[in-house]
C-alpha cells in the first residue's frame, strides 16, 4: 500500500515538474513564480527535518515517511503555479503565502490543500481529492505506512514514539478545524482516540506535553501532575530542546486551547484505563472548571468528550449509583450548568452529550421524575450525532416504560436499536437497547420476532429472555412465574425486573386469546383451570377486562358461565392494510428526505467551481489567442471570446 | 423554640388520636410557621439532628391529618415536603452514620404507601410506578423485596390485580381485616367507587345483558335498589328485571342489520383518504425524481 502510494506520488511529481517546465516555456509567467517555489522547497525541507526531529531516534524510517507525506502536498505547490500562473487571484493567494512568516506545519497544509483542491482540471481532481482523502483518514493510513515501513527496515518500532506521532498528527487537525472552523476535523481527531487508546502511555504522553508546551504553561503543569510526572521528564525536555530548539523557535506561536483539551482527554482515557478512578475523578472536576472559563466553538465537541469521561468517573466512584448517596448525585450541578451555558451557545455537541449524561445520571439513582421533567424541558437538537440520538432514544424509551407509555416507549427504543454503531464495542448497548425492547413489545401485547434472539450478538444474553417470550405466547402462567423467578438476578442486573412483574396479567391476556381463537365457546370454569387462576368470579372480571381493552372479541353470559367468541371479519375489508401501508411509505419518504438533508456539501466547492469556469475560459482565451495570432489584433480576439 | 415544638408535636398526637382534626390543623399551622423561622423545612447538612427528626415528624403528622380530612391535594404537598427528609435518611442509611437521627420514628413507607394507594384511586398509574422503580431500587439495594414492608404491599398487590382484572381480589383487599393500618381504609370507598366504575365500564362491553340480581354481585352493591340506581346512572336500560346495555354506536355500525348509509358514508371518506394519500405520493415521487 504504501510503496504504491510513493510510486504514485512520484509519478505526479514527476508529472508536476514536467507541466511546470512546459508552461514555464509557453505562459512566460510573471517573475514571482520561482520565488513561491523556492520557498515550498524550503518548506519541504523543514518540515522534514522537524517532523524527524520529533519523530526521534529508531525510527528513521517511518519519520522519513511522514516527512516525505509533507512535502507531497506541497509538490503539487509548482504545478499550480504552472497551470495558471497568470491568474490574478491565485498570484494574490501565493504572495499571501509568501508575506506570512512561514511558521508551522498548519500554513503549509493550509495552502497544500488549498491547491490541490484549486488546481487540477476534474477529471485529475478526482484522483487527488481521492488521494487527499486517504490522507484525511489519517491516522490509520499512516499506522499502516509506518508499521509496514518498520518491517521492512526489521527495526523495532518504539510503540511510544508512534503514539507521539499519531498524537501530534492530531495536533495539526486540530490546527486545521479552528483555521477551516470546520468541526469535521475535531471529529476525525476524537475518531482516532479509540485507535490509540491502547498505546497511550504515560512516557508518551508527559514527552509531547513537554514538547508541545514551554516548560512555564500552566496547562502543561496542570496535565503533567495528573499523569504522574510532575515535570519528571524534565531531562527528556533538555535533551529534546536541543534538538528541537529551532524548531521551538520556528513554531512561536501560541498553542491552541484545543490541544490542551485534547492532551487533557488523552490523560482522562489513560487515568480511566488504569482505573485511578479517584484520580480522574479529580482531575475531570477540574478540567471541567478549566472548560467553563473558555469559549470557543472549535472546542465544542471535544469538552463534550470532556463532560462523557467526567461522569464516567463519577459513575464509579465509591457510593455507587443506586444508592441514594451515590457520587454521581455530585456532578449533577456541573452538568445542568454545562447543559444550560450550551443551550445558551447553541453547542449542539455539548447539548447532546450532556442531555444523555444527567439522564444516565438521574435513571441511576432511578430518579425518574426528574428525568421525565429534564426531557419536557429541553428538547434535544435534531442535529446531534447518531450514537448521542440512539443513547438519548433509549433513555426515552426507558423512561416511558417505565410510565407505562408503551407504544412511546416502543417507537423509541426502536429507534435505539436501530441507530445503535454496528461495532463490535458497542454491542452492549445494542443488548440492553433490545432487552427493553423485547419487554415493551410483550408489555403491549405483540411476540417479537423470533429471529431477533438468533442474532449471534444477542443470543447468549438474551437467553432468559428467549424463556420469558416462549412463556408469554403460550400464556402459561406457571412457566413464566418460574422463569421470573430462576432468572430473577439477571433481570434486576438488566434494571427490567418490575417491567417483567407487570408482565402477569399480559400472560393471562394471551392465554385467554388463545382460548378465544380456538374455541367458540368455553366455560369460564374450563378458563379460570387452565390460566390457573384463584376463582371463577375472577375469571369472569378479567375476561370481561380482556374484552373491554380490545384483547378479544367476544360476548359473556353471565347466567349459563360461557364465553362466546364473535367471529373474527376478514381484515382486508378494512381500511386497516392502507393505513399500515400509507405509514411505511411514509416513513421511506421521511427516510429519504432525513438522508437528503444528511448530504454534506464542502465549504468551498462553489468556488472551486467557479475556478474551474474561469479557468476553462481562460483556457480557451489563450487557444484562441494562439489560433488568431498574426491574423488577428489580441484586442479584437478577447473582445470575441469575451462572449464564450 | 425547640422546646415549643417538641410540645406542639405532642398536642398534635393526641390531638390527632383523638380524632380532633381542626384542632390539629391549627397545630400544625403553627408548628409549621416555627420550622420555618427555624428555616427547617427543607433539611440541610447544617441543620441540627434533633430538629430534623421534629420537623419530620410534625410534617408526617400533617400528612396523616390531610389524609384524614380526605384533603388528597395537601397531602401530596406533605409527600412532597417530606421527600427531602427520607432522602437525607437513605443518605445515612447507606453510610452507617445515624449521627443522632432517630430513624426509628420514621412513618416513611406508611407515608408512601398512603401516597402510592392515592395515586391508585385517583387512576395515576404512571406516577404510581415511577413512584414504585425507586422503591424497588432502593428495597433491592439492601437486599430484600419491596413486598416485605406491609404497607407498601397493600397497594403493589392492589395495583397488579386492578391491572390484571381480578376485581374480586381487589374488591376483598379493601374490607377493612385486610387493610393494614386505619388510615389505608380511608381509601377504601375512593378504591371501591373506583373498581365499581371498572367492572361497570367491562360489563358494558362485555355482556349484551344480565339479569339484576347477578349484576348485585358483579358490582358488589347491597341491595338490587342500588343496582337499580347505578344503571341509571349510567343510563343502562332496565326492563323485565334484566339489564340491557347501551351498544355502543361504533360496534353498532360494524353490524351487518344496520342501514347501508352508514358504510356509504364511511367509503366516501375512505376514497377521499385513499385519493389524497396517492396524490401525495405522487408529488412526493416528483420531488425524489
Amino acid at each position: 500500500m504504501p510503496i504504491e502510494r510513493r510510486s504514485l506520488r512520484s509519478n505526479s511529481k514527476s508529472d508536476t515538474s514536467s507541466a511546470n517546465g512546459e508552461k514555464s516555456q509557453t505562459s512566460g509567467a510573471s517573475k514571482d513564480k520561482p520565488a513561491p517555489t523556492t520557498r515550498a522547497a524550503a518548506n519541504k525541507s523543514r518540515t522534514a527535518s522537524a517532523k524527524k526531529a520529533a519523530a526521534g531516534k529508531g525510527a528513521s524510517n517511518s519519520s522519513g515517511m511522514s516527512g516525505h507525506d509533507q512535502p507531497q502536498a506541497n509538490g503539487s505547490d509548482p504545478v499550480e503555479n504552472g497551470v495558471n500562473g497568470i491568474e490574478d487571484v491565485e498570484m494574490e493567494e501565493d504572495s499571501a503565502t509568501a508575506t506570512t512568516p512561514l511558521s508551522g506545519k498548519p500554513n503549509i497544509d493550509r495552502d497544500g490543500d488549498e491547491k490541490i483542491t484549486v488546481v487540477v482540471p476534474p477529471s485529475k481532481g478526482a484522483r487527488l481529492s481521492g488521494d487527499q482523502s486517504q490522507d484525511k483518514e489519517g491516522d490509520v493510513n499512516m499506522d499502516g505506512g509506518n508499521e509496514e515501513g518498520a518491517k521492512q527496515a526489521e527495526v523495532e518500532v518504539d510503540p511510544k514514539v508512534k503514539a507521539m506521532q499519531d498524537i501530534k498528527n492530531n495536533f495539526t487537525l486540530l490546527e486545521r478545524a479552528v483555521t477551516h472552523f470546520d468541526p469535521r476535523f475535531t471529529l476525525r481527531v476524537l475518531r482516532s482516540i479509540s485507535s490509540m487508546r491502547k498505546q497511550i502511555t504515560p512516557d508518551a504522553l508527559a514527552e509531547v506535553i513537554v514538547e508541545t508546551y514551554p516548560s512555564t504553561n500552566a496547562t502543561a503543569s496542570f496535565l503533567l501532575e495528573a499523569i504522574g510526572k510532575p515535570y519528571a521528564g524534565e531531562e527528556t525536555a533538555n535533551e529534546k530542546m536541543e534538538v528541537d530548539s529551532d524548531k521551538a523557535r520556528a513554531t512561536p506561536k501560541e498553542i491552541l486551547p484545543e490541544v490542551g483539551i485534547y492532551l487533557a482527554i488523552l490523560v482522562q482515557i489513560y487515568l480511566y484505563d488504569q482505573k485511578e478512578i479517584q484520580h480522574g475523578a479529580h482531575f475531570s472536576s477540574k478540567l471541567v472548571d478549566q472548560l467553563r472559563s473558555l469559549n470557543r466553538r472549535t472546542l465544542d465537541s471535544l469538552s463534550a468528550r470532556v463532560y462523557f469521561y467526567y461522569s464516567l468517573f463519577f459513575e464509579q466512584l465509591a457510593p455507587l449509583p443506586p444508592s441514594a448517596a451515590a457520587a454521581v448525585i455530585a456532578t449533577r450541578q456541573p452538568l445542568l450548568a454545562a447543559l444550560r451555558t450550551a443551550v445558551l451557545r447553541k453547542d449542539v455537541d455539548i447539548q447532546a452529550t450532556v442531555i444523555t449524561l444527567l439522564l444516565r445520571n438521574y435513571l441511576s439513582t432511578s430518579h425518574i421524575s426528574q428525568a421525565d421533567l429534564l426531557i419536557s424541558h429541553n428538547r434535544f437538537p435534531s442535529s446531534a450525532s447518531n450514537n448521542q440520538i440512539a443513547r438519548y432514544l433509549y433513555y426515552l424509551g426507558r423512561i416511558r416504560a417505565i410510565q407505562l407509555q408503551y407504544t412511546e416507549a416502543h417507537g423509541h427504543l426502536i429507534g435505539a436499536t436501530r441507530k445503535s454503531p454496528s461495532s463490535h464495542s458497542a454491542g452492549g448497548f445494542y443488548q440492553a437497547s433490545t432487552k427493553l425492547l423485547v419487554i415493551v413489545e410483550l408489555l403491549m401485547g405483540d411476540i417479537p420476532d423470533r429471529a431477533i434472539f438468533r442474532q449471534p450478538s444477542l443470543e447468549r444474553a438474551l437467553h432468559p429472555y428467549l424463556l420469558l417470550v416462549r412463556a408469554v405466547s403460550v400464556g402459561d402462567l406457571d412457566g413464566f412465574l418460574n422463569i421470573v423467578h430462576t432468572h430473577s438476578a439477571a433481570f434486576r442486573k438488566d434494571g427490567t425486573y418490575t417491567l417483567i412483574l407487570r408482565l402477569r396479567q399480559n400472560v393471562i391476556k394471551t392465554g385467554i386469546r388463545m382460548m378465544s381463537l380456538a374455541y367458540s365457546r368455553i366455560s369460564l370454569r374450563d378458563i379460570c383451570i387452565r390460566l390457573g387462576l384463584e376463582s371463577e368470579e375472577s375469571a369472569e372480571y378479567i375476561v370481561a377486562k380482556a374484552i373491554r381493552d380490545g384483547v378479544i372479541e367476544a360476548t359473556l353470559d353471565h347466567e349459563r358461565g360461557y364465553m362466546k367468541s364473535k367471529d373474527v371479519g376478514d381484515i382486508y375489508a378494512t381500511r386497516e392494510p392502507g393505513e399500515v401501508f400509507h405509514e411505511r411509505i411514509g416513513a421511506c419518504l421521511g427516510l429519504h428526505d432525513e438522508s437528503v438533508k444528511a448530504m454534506r456539501f464542502p465549504m468551498n466547492q462553489h468556488r472551486l467551481e467557479l475556478k474551474n469556469a474561469q479557468e476553462a475560459r481562460e483556457r480557451e482565451r489563450e487557444l484562441a489567442k494562439e489560433i488568431q495570432e498574426g491574423e488577428m489584433d489580441e484586442d479584437d480576439a478577447g473582445g470575441d471570446f469575451d462572449g464564450i | 423554640m425547640a422546646s415549643e415544638l417538641r410540645s406542639l408535636a405532642s398536642e398534635l398526637r393526641t390531638a390527632l388520636h383523638r380524632k380532633q382534626l381542626d384542632t390539629a390543623a391549627s397545630y400544625l399551622s403553627r408548628a409549621k410557621h416555627i420550622l420555618l423561622q427555624q428555616n427547617a423545612l427543607i433539611p440541610t447538612s447544617s441543620t441540627p439532628p434533633q430538629l430534623v427528626s421534629l420537623a419530620r415528624e410534625i410534617l408526617e403528622l400533617g400528612a396523616l391529618t390531610s389524609i384524614r380530612r380526605e384533603d388528597a391535594s395537601s397531602f401530596t404537598r406533605y409527600y412532597q415536603q417530606l421527600q427531602p427528609f427520607y432522602d437525607a435518611e437513605g443518605h445515612l442509611e447507606t453510610t452507617g452514620s445515624t449521627s443522632g437521627l432517630d430513624l426509628s420514628t420514621s412513618q416513611r413507607s406508611k407515608i408512601t404507601g398512603l401516597y402510592l394507594l392515592l395515586l391508585l384511586s385517583v387512576g395515576n398509574t404512571s406516577q404510581f410506578h415511577t413512584v414504585l422503580e425507586g422503591l424497588v431500587v432502593e428495597a433491592s439495594l439492601k437486599g430484600h423485596n419491596v413486598e416485605d414492608d406491609s404497607y407498601i404491599k397493600y397497594p403493589v398487590e392492589l395495583e397488579r390485580s386492578l391491572m390484571e382484572g381480578s376485581y374480586d381480589k381487589a374488591w376483598r383487599e379493601t374490607k377493612s381485616e385486610r387493610v393494614p393500618s386505619e388510615d389505608f381504609s380511608l381509601f377504601s370507598n375512593v378504591l371501591v367507587r373506583t373498581i365499581r366504575r371498572e367492572i361497570a365500564d367491562c360489563s358494558e362491553r362485555a355482556y349484551p345483558s344480565l339479569p339484576i340480581s347477578n349484576a348485585k354481585n358483579l358490582l358488589f352493591l347491597n341491595s338490587e335498589g342500588a343496582v337499580v340506581e347505578f344503571a341509571q346512572e349510567r343510563d343502562w336500560t332496565l326492563h323485565d328485571g334484566r339489564i340491557y346495555f347501551p351498544t355502543d354506536p361504533e360496534s353498532a355500525a360494524a353490524d351487518e342489520e344496520q342501514p347501508i348509509g352508514q358504510p356509504e358514508k364511511e367509503i366516501v371518506l375512505s376514497s377521499a383518504t385513499i385519493i389524497e394519500n396517492s396524490i401525495g405520493y405522487a408529488r412526493q415521487l416528483e420531488t425524489i425524481v
